[in-house]
């Protein structure tokens, strides 16, 4: 009978040990989430700004990926870096999932387009070069706009065609394309 | 060196003004609804298919004992049946590729799991619909045979009084006719205004997509 009420106490005790395991696990993996999303905070405003017209459409369509994010969070493996991973969730919300919304978000306002300048001298010409190619990109389609944005951080054609899910000669046709597009808006 | 290289290079070294969000508001957004387009689907879907198997439940019980009386109860419990199997197997389907639907996937891919999963919707809506016309039709014929025992059982209706046999059984087909016609009729522009809203982007950058590939 002892031995019975022994083996119910440290029943008991497992299983409060096993509940207040998974709370500290959760709470890890909230801090792993948030700290990393909090560090490449910036690959998510991008496509925001790329695909959002204001401030406040900026901001839901952050929230829209942040919760698209952390859905996907637990079957992260982390057998990539976390910001290639981010690209996907983030794009496929973007363009597919994300629905204008009336919830209400934090609003801090910035302006519009601007690039902050890193190096010394101040270069007018490429920084109104850099705008209007912003323009000239807010103009394609969703499909042809995720292209050149993955282009433009500098992802390989294999990197572009999984992520779109279309091939690599596929991807790099239509990227010359949109390409010398782009070059005409350029050098007009 | 090409200008779009050059910027290409400058857009990844240059920040950008964005807003820097900290940890503490970031955090309450984890806690926040979700408003994604598959939410909408899925629900739309579920109340869809919960109406369409719910209507077979609220036939009227004296519309059972007129059908009783005609002959067709036996016939009736058959379609019942079937009618069960169908749409056990379309929730198991929907079930299936909504699993499928994960936000990991390709963009096209994606794009693909949403779309089938709404076209299995789709065809489980069509299949009832086809079902009531055949239904409609089927019973409609049999009515047309057996035309006298139909009078004999309008005939204790008070609705179709002291109107000729002849009268009755005219108004009686052109009324199941014209009600037919405008419930499929309803129902078709719903679903047009519906999944037109709500499918449009989803659709148009599918082609855009698809346009890649050609």
């Amino acid at each position: 009978m002892v031995i019975f009420r022994q083996n119910c106490n440290k029943l008991r005790l497992l299983g409060t040990n096993q509940a207040a395991n998974k709370k500290t696990l959760t709470k890890e993996l909230e801090h792993s989430f948030v700290s990393q999303l909090e560090e490449n905070q910036n690959i998510v405003h991008k496509i925001c700004r790329l695909y959002t017209n204001d401030s406040d459409a900026h901001n839901d369509l952050f929230q829209e990926i942040t919760i698209q994010l952390w859905k996907a969070f637990p079957k992260f493996r982390g057998d990539s870096k976390f910001s290639t991973w981010m690209y996907r969730v983030a794009l496929n919300t973007a363009i597919t999932l994300y629905r204008k919304s009336k919830r209400k978000v934090q609003t801090q306002d910035f302006e519009a387009i601007s690039f902050k300048i890193s190096s010394e001298e101040y270069d007018s010409t490429v920084e109104d070069q850099l705008k209007l190619m912003y323009e000239a990109v807010k103009t394609l389609g969703d499909i042809d706009k995720a292209l050149v944005f993955l282009y433009l951080e500098n992802k390989n054609y294999k990197e572009i065609a999984s992520t779109l899910g279309i091939t690599e000669v596929n991807a790099r046709v239509k990227m010359n394309r949109i390409k010398g597009k782009l070059r005409t808006v350029l050098n007009p | 060196m090409d200008r779009l290289e050059v910027l290409k290079k400058e857009w990844q070294t240059r920040d950008q003004k964005f807003p820097k969000l900290s940890y503490s508001d970031i955090y309450p957004m984890l806690l926040k609804k979700s408003s994604s387009i598959v939410k909408w689907i899925i629900i739309i879907s579920l109340l869809e298919i919960l109406f369409w198997t719910l209507l077979a439940f609220i036939i009227p019980e004296s519309s059972n004992e007129f059908y009783d009386e005609l002959g067709l109860k036996g016939v009736l419990r058959w379609v019942n049946g079937f009618n069960y199997l169908v749409v056990a197997f379309f929730i198991y389907l929907f079930y299936r590729n909504y699993k499928k639907i994960q936000v990991t996937n390709s963009i096209k891919i994606l794009m693909e799991n949403i779309l089938q999963t709404r076209k299995t919707v789709h065809y489980f809506v069509f299949y009832n619909i086809g079902m009531a016309i055949a239904l409609l039709v089927g019973i409609n014929i049999y009515y047309y045979y057996h035309q006298e025992k139909l009078i004999d059982l309008l005939n204790g209706q008070d609705t179709y009084g002291a109107i000729p046999a002849e009268t009755v059984i005219n108004k009686f087909f052109i009324y199941n006719f014209i009600a037919g016609i405008m419930i499929i009729g309803f129902l078709m522009l719903f679903y047009f205004l519906l999944y037109g809203l709500l499918l449009r982007r989803l659709k148009r950058n599918y082609r855009e997509l698809k346009k890649i590939e050609v």
